[in-house]
């Protein structure tokens, strides 16, 4: 397999990432001269990804026709740790930065004329740009060090974004101003909602930290071809130390916090509060695709470390079972809980955020569960490791085009809520023939590309003989196509809840128009052609490191398909049948009966996890930091009262001794003579 | 490799001589600014330019030295190796670029203080005290003689509280007495356990310099006995409370936040961190087998000091008694590097003295621009919204605060690394429960930091303009970039240089780490 890999210098390959770095740079610098036009920022930050785009559309060609691109500097970096400077290109990094580049051009053309105007549009552009560096570093990094620091980048990118609008006027915010939950507010300010998004990713980022460490001193590399080669004998290590579980999550601790996977999602819910366009970049089409990337890299790797210790170590082998248990566990979970969520949101962005984590949670759940393939062997994991990605570009594509869409609804609607919204396909036919098709993509309608991707994840979970998480995933495919279409229809056909005031709305400017309807268009045209698709995707995986098996992504249509489609189709016709010919009125109703008054708060407080999370704990440290305040207080007082105290007692009580009457002295002198010569007569005694 | 001139005395020395001319030139602030800026410039740059030509991993010697043998002391010599590079630099460039920000913040402040009714001494002995006690820190990066080091130290507690009780704020009178007090108890428990090496050793050498390169001396004792034993002690509670660990931390947030904002900026990241290094540098050679039996408490009391300090960082209203705060908990993070006795750990932890450095530098200065253009203002509870009016000054509190977590592309992610893979060698792969625990601890502990920093940059930079700051007539806008600013935001960005230049750093301190924790089998 190594012999394959075609290492040429670091130079063009590794400008992929570089490119953008460099235009960020330059943005910088710009606003540091005083550069104030807000068209060279925008414009600048094009082109710059532009060129990635390029790049990466010619490495795209070059693996087809050679197979996978090794870009390294002739110097290592960092002798100490071994790290080097290079850009590995196999299947996975090629198809990820196309994903990325593509779509960071078109949303960064549809940005140019959505933040026309706004007072931070420099700040927006550079940040922009040095996240679209910092995610092709993520996913073409030869090694974990500089993945990381693309990790972390994203990461700082993602917390500026998020605050975008740090002075915190209330129609940025997220969540119904005033409400709460156990007692806790539900509503988070961008600048709040920056600080739990950086947080909450920080923690992930420590334990994967540890990770990296594990490795390295195991290894004496952070090296991910070198890694892979290596990984039965780390593994086997590590399994006879009884660590291996613990060391395998904690190092996978990183991508469940980007990914927003449960117990990590609640930050990725209140990151809406960032620009819209910034929401269909990081928080739906990528950065958050960087966890599942983090899989789609290592399940295979520690696959091929489980595979190899087959019959030779079972406590290896049952270790690795356990955590893709536990990981595709994770995800089936997160999937179905934030479906539910969705069901009842109604602030466009934020059901749009749930189902992000939703699907997030499949992509999970295909590429963990290929992992459990274990006894299929490569065939297997090429399957489930094809289905995670599948999933991850199809999502891509069309959660960018609904999150676009939305940006444009929430400006004509000047709010964020669906409830003035409605009967927006009179207004403006290609953005609701553009949303259909999204729309109907997310809710796995054949021939769209999202059908194919989401069977395929859910065949997996099923060959992988993992039950529950089959049928979590198969209760959410439902539930998705519910709220996908409650959605659609309640925005574009529905007489709004709450009638619009102002002017009367009108298809989006050009600029803004053309990325979302060829991000809709694409979703269709990968489904059609999905014999091409899964085609070039499958011959992405097969050339992928650790993965060494070709397979055919066509799907045959069976039972489970059947039964999936026909609860899709089932669950659409109920919610059609609720709010068109019975025109039931949820609001009355949850305001009326008890039991759905339980049943939307739970929902729609998010099943009251954010409230717990601040009660425990935020409360806890708080607690603790007031215990310790208390404490310091301590401190501070027995050094510089009590101990200063007894000084001042200590000698107002020697100076006591000190009268200045004569016969006192000789009172004393007499009465300590007599004492020594005691002491010297009993010495000599 | 001797160096062919006296670098590293002239380094010193040249400070300490512009220090005079201040004295002469009473009023003129700029021209003792930029001649104390040049010479205190020139270590780091010529450590910078060491570094480059790889000579700094053999060490670079002064050919000058003064010898004392036949007084027992040793020779005092000066030198830089790859342990002592990150140190040498933090302390040039922050105290360099410093000198150039007071020109700015001294003039206001003791502009004020006259208002106020009272006579500080001018500009000029500012100036004069400033550059001793940049030159003394100096002198005890370069010493590789134990008396040497500690008369570096008693230099640069006199100037710096002299400097506390000239220019400080709030109880400056008192709390100057504090800090000279604590710190000097420190100083004499370090001394006397160094008279028990010295007198046995028959010299206070513990670097020994021969044509062989650098090596450390062997200890002239029985090890483990009781007096060598105290000894040890004596030392390690005596740079403990010059670093300000957990315990004897409490001089620190009235010595740090009532200082002179720029002397903060010097005492905080450069001062204390100093005895993180003499802990590597001297302490361990000293008595290695002592830190070998006491490293489980030791890396305990790290992780304590880091969560302690940051938990009661975050209650602060006051902003430098934050950034005060925030340094005992840096503090955590060197001790925990070098307790953990490995080549990474402590080679972590000498980075993470160049990461604070910059960040810590940053984020004082940060609060001088406010102490400095918004009349004084240090209360937090008055901030917010600030980055609308000062998104530069933001944008270096961003560099500051991430040069502190760690996080790229600050530098302070290299240091975090290698403490990581510190920590991780000494206990990871020993037992399940041992690393559940490590992995909880180290979350918490990094954990608690990010949020003091980020939720810290909330509180001042976002949201709306508080009413305070509102009277005073602040108002969205893009802020002029002097050159008070300028500096703010270069060594912020220095910081992003040294995360890119990173090699020739690390290269130097990889086989000077190794050195030490050879000693420690």
């Amino acid at each position: 397999m190594e012999a394959s890999v075609a290492v040429t210098g670091l130079i063009p390959w590794s400008l992929i990432w570089m490119f953008p770095y460099l235009g960020a740079l330059i943005l910088a610098l710009l606003y540091l001269a005083g550069v104030k036009n807000e068209k060279i920022y925008g414009w600048g930050s094009v082109l710059s990804i532009a060129v990635s785009a390029i790049i990466a559309t010619m490495a795209a060609q070059k693996f087809y026709a050679e197979g996978p691109i090794y870009s390294l500097s002739t110097t290592t970096w960092v002798p100490w740790l071994n790290i080097t400077l290079g850009t590995y290109l196999d299947g996975l990094g090629v198809i990820m930065s196309l994903v990325v580049s593509w779509l960071s051009l078109l949303i960064a053309i549809y940005s140019v004329k959505y933040m026309e105007g706004d007072w931070g549009v420099q700040r927006y552009f550079f940040f922009f740009t040095f996240f679209v560096a910092s995610m092709l570093l993520l996913v073409t990094a030869d090694n974990l060090v500089l993945m990381f620091i693309g990790w972390e980048g994203t990461g700082l990118a993602s917390y500026a974004l998020i605050g975008h609008w740090y002075t915190d006027e209330e129609e940025y915010w997220v969540g119904v101003p005033g409400r709460k939950a156990l007692g806790q507010p539900m509503y988070f300010e961008p600048s709040h909602s920056g600080v739990r998004a950086i947080l909450f990713t920080r923690i992930g980022d420590i334990g994967l930290l540890i990770g990296m460490a594990v490795l390295f001193l195991l290894t004496g590399t952070f090296n991910i071809p070198e890694l892979a080669a290596s990984a039965s004998s780390w593994m086997g290590y590590l399994a006879t130390k009884g660590i291996l579980v613990p060391v395998l999550v904690t190092f996978s601790l990183g991508a469940l916090a980007k990914s927003a996977q449960f117990p990590f999602h609640e930050w990725l819910v209140t990151a809406m509060t960032g620009p819209t366009p910034v929401s269909a970049l990081i928080h739906a089409a990528t950065m958050v695709k960087a966890g599942v990337y983090f899989m789609l890299r290592f399940v295979p790797i520690f696959f091929a470390g489980a595979y190899a210790l087959l019959g030779a170590n079972p406590a290896a082998v049952e270790a690795a079972k356990e955590y893709f248990l536990l990981m595709a566990g994770l995800g089936a979970v997160t999937a179905f809980m934030m479906a539910t969520m969705a069901l009842v949101s109604n602030e466009l962005k934020l059901i749009l955020a749930y189902s992000t984590a939703s699907q997030l949670g499949y992509m999970f759940l295909g590429a963990a569960a290929a992992g459990l393939l274990l006894d299929k062997g490569y065939e297997g994991l090429a399957l489930g490791i094809s289905a995670g990605l599948s999933h991850l570009v199809s999502h891509a594509v069309f959660k960018a085009a609904l999150f676009l869409i939305a940006g444009w609804l929430i400006h004509v609607a000047h709010s964020r809520f669906i409830d003035p919204m409605g009967k927006y396909a009179k207004y403006m036919k290609i953005t609701a023939i553009a949303i259909w098709l999204a729309g109907l993509s997310l809710m796995g309608i054949p021939p769209l590309s999202g059908f194919f991707s989401k069977e395929l994840v859910l065949k997996t979970a099923e060959e992988a003989g993992f039950g529950w998480g089959y049928t979590l995933g198969v209760v959410t495919a439902a539930l998705t196509a519910a709220y996908t279409f409650r959605m659609v229809l309640r925005v574009f056909h529905l007489e709004p809840y709450e009638k619009h005031e102002g002017h009367e709305p009108h298809e989006a400017p050009g600029l803004m128009l053309w990325p979302y309807t060829i991000l809709a268009v694409t979703s269709l045209i990968l489904g059609l052609y999905w014999t091409g698709t899964g085609g070039a995707i499958a011959k992405a995986i097969g050339e992928t490191l650790s993965v060494e098996e070709s397979i055919q992504l066509s799907l045959h249509i069976t039972t489970g398909v059947l039964t999936v489609l026909s609860l899709v189709f089932a669950s659409i016709i109920i919610v059609w049948a609720l709010y068109v010919p019975l025109k039931v009125d949820f609001r009355r109703l949850i305001a009326e009966a008890g039991w759905a008054r339980i049943l939307h708060d739970f929902l729609y407080d998010r099943w009251y996890i954010n409230s717990i999370y601040y009660i425990v704990i935020v409360g806890g440290f708080s607690a603790l930091a007031y215990l310790l305040g208390v404490v310091d207080f301590g401190i501070d007082m027995l050094y510089h009262y009590a101990i200063p105290v007894l000084f001042i007692l200590g000698a107002s009580a020697l100076r006591a001794l000190h009268r200045g009457k004569t016969n006192y002295y000789m009172m004393l002198y007499v009465y300590f003579a007599a004492l020594i010569l005691l002491f010297v007569y009993l010495a000599w005694g | 490799m001797e160096a062919g001139f006296p670098i590293w005395w002239l380094s010193v020395i040249l400070p300490v001589l512009v220090g005079f001319i201040a004295l002469t030139q009473r009023e003129n602030a700029k021209l003792n600014a930029w001649l104390s800026a040049i010479t205190l410039l020139l270590s780091g740059v010529a450590t910078f330019a060491y570094l480059l030509a790889g000579s700094i991993k053999e060490g670079v010697v002064d050919p000058y030295k003064i010898d004392l043998s036949s007084h027992g002391i040793g020779e005092f010599r000066m030198m830089v190796d790859g342990l002592s590079a990150p140190v040498v630099i933090g302390i040039s460039i922050v105290t360099g670029l410093v000198a150039l920000y007071s020109i700015k913040y001294m003039t206001t402040r003791i502009a004020e203080m006259r208002h106020e009714g009272e006579s500080p001494p001018g500009i000029g002995s500012y100036f004069f005290l400033y550059d001793l006690f940049a030159a003394s820190m100096l002198g005890m990066a370069l010493a590789t003689n134990l008396i040497e080091f500690f008369i570096f130290l008693e230099l640069s507690l006199v100037s710096s509280f002299l400097l506390i009780a000239y220019y400080g704020y709030g109880d400056r009178r008192k709390i100057s007495l504090l800090y000279f007090i604590w710190t000097h108890v420190a100083g004499a428990l370090f001394l006397v356990g160094v008279l028990y090496y010295g007198i046995n050793a028959g010299s206070f050498d513990v670097v020994k310099i021969s044509q062989a390169g650098i090596a450390y001396a062997a200890p002239a004792y029985t090890v483990l006995a009781t007096g060598a034993k105290i000894a040890a002690a004596l030392v390690i509670i005596g740079l403990f409370i010059k670093m300000a660990v957990f315990g004897v931390h409490m001089w620190l947030p009235y010595a740090h936040a009532e200082a002179p904002t720029p002397i903060s900026a010097l005492l905080s990241p450069n001062l204390i961190g100093i005895a993180g290094y003499a802990l590597a540098r001297f302490a361990i050679p000293l008595f290695p087998d002592v830190f070998v039996e006491a490293r489980d408490f030791l890396v305990i009391l790290g992780l304590v000091t880091i969560i302690y300090g940051g938990l009661v960082a975050l209650r602060q209203t006051d902003f430098k008694r934050l950034l005060a705060y925030s340094s005992v908990s840096q503090m955590g993070y060197l001790l925990l590097g070098i307790a953990t006795l490995t080549s990474y750990g402590i080679g972590g932890a000498m980075l993470h003295y160049l990461s604070h450095a910059f960040g810590k530098a940053v984020l004082f200065m940060t609060a001088g621009v406010f102490i400095t253009e918004l009349h004084g203002l240090r209360d937090i509870t008055k901030m917010g919204g600030l980055a609308r009016a000062y998104p530069l000054t933001a944008a270096a509190a961003l560099l500051g605060f991430m040069h502190l977590v760690g996080m790229p592309p600050a530098l302070g992610m290299w240091s975090e690394v290698l403490i990581t893979i510190g920590v991780v060698k000494t206990y990871a792969t020993s037992s399940y429960g041992l690393f559940i625990l490590l992995v909880a601890a180290l979350i918490v502990a990094f954990g608690i930091s990010a949020a003091y920093a980020f939720i810290t940059m909330r509180r001042i930079f976002y949201g709306q303009f508080k009413e305070y700051v509102k009277n005073m007539g602040v108002k969205p806008g893009i802020e002029v970039l002097d050159g008070f600013k300028a500096i703010v935001l270069l060594i912020a960005i220095i910081g992003v240089f040294y995360f890119v230049a990173i090699s020739p750093v690390m290269d130097s301190l990889k086989p000077a780490s190794e050195m030490i924790a050879a000693l420690l089998r």
